[in-house]
């Protein structure tokens, strides 16, 4: 079984340490809007919680590079970019249908996680053991709770004349 | 007896079902006929830039076709088919027979019907010898001035293709630029002014009378409005057409396609069509549309192959999408950006080159437009966002609200929906893809670590 990045959304406090490292080692950036995992801020919904690639089974960036840029990593179960033979076309970008392929302005080339090799710099920096990266057949099985809790939380926000 | 295969074409429909053929059969005959070589349209504006050589835009060489057992054919071209006989006639005569058969032979530009396209440097740019032969055009000239006409898709690729290279570029669009089929008006109300100030020379509104040669090599183009430009290369792209001459006659049916349904047969069982030629299940579209991207391509292409090699698998409809650098400003278009009766919500910043709308029916999202400059745009969730709210048809509720009042915060809205959750575990065929086989450089991709990474680890 190959391990997965795992978020544990009651535990993120927003405080960003994982899109810095993401951003240093993957683009040699302190910038957030570099980083490759992305913390969603929702104070009105009273929730935070990073958000990246989850290595997904039909790899829609994969199938649809017109150059076979993008492969499998097996040792580690990640979808990654070889840049050498990325052509820059956006097109992994458009048909990723979770947001989590990018493109580099540094290089004008695809820019995904591809769990740092097996050694993902936002687990291990991660101060409250929020992302975990652990053996996991359930690609995601958090998602569904988190989601439920943003929706929920945004009504009631809304209703008590907060929120948006 | 093993089944036989038999795939017209050599583009990205014909290649992804040959390769998901085998994900499900090794023991099935599968021959391949293509009058090119295996290679990706969409790569050839990157060859044409000089970015990457010609080799980078195939697909497949021998090898590759030899380790997944394929008959190919390649150069040669399939003359008639005989659905009733099931068999497919070849240009050198002879005759092959089929258990199942996929038409994918794309699509071509339009003919333009004017004076002056005979001449030698006046040429169509959609294949591996049209890129050649523009390439030989040009060879040796320190700056070439090379007219487009043509505003649709492939015509704005090839201007930023041409415009990475230098070259002096005029575009002749008949309506605005880029054209209704490729963004909405609001989008290109952007991508002109932008265009211009990079030095590409728009003339909208337009049309060309005829060509002619200057007698010195040059070429002079004369528009309905008085205007003559000359140029060095004249590059004709004025609409698509399915390459369906085949299929006259044959029965097979047909409208602006071949019609296919969900498992991408046309109405013989036994005969699939995908990718430019074919018309099939579309989302936001109650009929079936051609949708002639790569995309779409890829699915028909996997979709046909699992439903050949007798895995029953069904296609949910395509989506209708792009992306454009035009010269450094990125328009992405979604679904119906120009459905009339769509309520939209628009926001703009002409100043900052920035363009977002959202077209709704009630609480659908149907189509979306993003414009921004492309080094922004590129490291946004957005996007992809747009298209899994799309893809999975989420009715996006109380959020709609929301992002009439918040149309950058796409990501709230997007999780607050559930809309990851479906897409978790999705799969076109029923199973975890696996990457194509051929690579140009034929190296596996690994997980690149950089340098910072170990620095950065040392510190844990
Ligand atoms: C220059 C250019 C740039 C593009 N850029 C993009 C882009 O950025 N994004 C995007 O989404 N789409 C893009 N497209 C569109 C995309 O390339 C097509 O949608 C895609 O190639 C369609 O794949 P296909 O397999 O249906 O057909 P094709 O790729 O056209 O392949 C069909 C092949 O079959 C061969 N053939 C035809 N008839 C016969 C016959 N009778 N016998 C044997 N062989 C035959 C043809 O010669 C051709 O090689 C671009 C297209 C062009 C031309
Ligand atoms: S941007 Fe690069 S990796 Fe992505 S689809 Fe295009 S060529 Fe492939």
């Amino acid at each position: 079984m190959v391990k997965m990045l795992k978020i544990v959304p009651q535990k993120c406090t927003g405080c960003m340490q994982c899109e810095l490292a993401c951003s240093w080692v993957q683009t040699g950036t302190f910038q957030p809007s570099q980083s490759l995992i992305r913390v969603n801020v929702f104070d009105e919904e009273a929730s935070y919680a990073p958000y990246t690639c989850l290595q997904c089974e039909e790899a829609w960036c994969m199938t649809v590079c017109p150059v076979n840029a993008i492969g499998i990593d097996d040792a580690i179960g990640a979808t990654v970019v070889n840049d050498s033979l990325c052509v820059g076309c956006h097109l992994c970008t458009l048909a990723c249908p979770f947001g989590t392929v990018f493109t580099t302005p540094q290089t004008h080339t695809a820019i995904k996680c591809n769990l740092c090799g097996g050694q993902p710099a936002c687990s291990t920096t991660c101060p409250t053991d929020a992302i975990v990266y652990e053996e996991n057949d359930q690609h995601g099985d958090w998602f569904g709770d988190w989601s439920q809790k943003v929706e929920t939380n945004h009504l009631a926000a809304a209703e008590n004349g907060g929120g948006s | 007896m093993a089944t036989q295969h038999i795939i017209i074409g050599g583009g990205p429909v014909a290649i992804n079902a040959v390769e998901t053929i085998r994900e499900f059969d090794a023991a099935a005959q599968v021959t391949l006929i293509s009058d090119e070589r295996a290679h990706s349209r969409m790569a050839l504006p990157y060859w044409l830039s000089g970015q990457v050589p010609r080799e980078h835009t195939y697909t497949a060489d021998d090898a590759s076709l030899k380790q997944l057992n394929v008959d190919a054919r390649i150069g040669q071209r399939v003359e008639s088919i005989d659905p009733d006989g099931s068999t497919v006639t070849l240009d050198d005569g002879s005759t092959l027979a089929f258990d199942n058969l996929l038409i994918a032979t794309g699509s071509s530009p339009s003919e333009l019907q004017i004076p002056g396209t005979d001449l030698s440097g006046v040429q169509n740019l959609w294949t591996l010898d049209h890129t050649q032969s523009l390439l030989d055009t040009i060879d040796g000239k320190e700056r070439p001035k090379v007219v487009m006409i043509g505003a649709g898709f492939n015509a704005c690729i090839m201007v930023n293709a041409m415009y990475k290279r230098g070259w002096q570029l005029a575009v002749i669009a008949r309506g605005q630029m880029p054209s209704a089929r490729v963004i909405d008006e609001g989008g290109a109300a952007l991508v002109e002014p932008w265009l211009r100030e990079k030095g590409v020379e728009l003339h909208c509104g337009a049309t060309v009378p005829s060509i002619t040669d200057a007698g010195d090599g040059t070429k002079v183009v004369e528009l309905d409005n008085g205007t003559t430009i000359t140029a060095d290369a004249v590059v004709m792209l004025v609409g698509v057409k399915a390459n369906t001459d085949l299929v006259h006659g044959s029965g097979i049916e047909m409208d602006q396609g071949i019609l296919v349904n969900d498992r991408m047969q046309t109405n013989f069982a036994n005969i699939y069509a995908g990718g430019d030629v074919a018309q099939g299940p579309a989302l936001y579209s109650d009929k079936p549309e051609v949708h002639a991207i790569h995309p779409t391509a890829v699915d028909h292409g996997r979709i046909a192959g699992a439903n050949m090699a007798g895995h029953e698998v069904h296609y949910p409809g395509s989506l209708s999408m792009n992306v454009l650098d035009n010269c450094g400003l990125q328009t992405f278009c979604f679904g119906n950006w120009n459905d009339a009766e769509a309520e939209t919500m628009t926001i703009s910043n002409p100043g900052g080159y920035i363009y977002r709308k959202l077209l709704w029916r009630a609480d659908q999202l149907v189509g979306a437009v993003l414009v921004g400059p492309a080094n922004d745009m590129g490291m946004l969730t957005d996007v992809g966002m747009v298209k899994g709210i799309l893809q999975t048809q989420t009715r996006l509720g109380q959020w709609k609200q929301f992002l009439a009042e918040n149309p950058f915060d796409i990501r709230r809205a997007y999780i607050g929906a559930g809309v990851a959750q479906k897409l978790i575990g999705m799969t076109l065929t029923g199973q975890a893809s696996r990457p194509r086989g051929f690579r140009f450089d034929g190296k596996i991709p690994t997980a690149k670590v950089s340098d910072a990474h170990a620095t950065f680890m040392g510190t844990k």
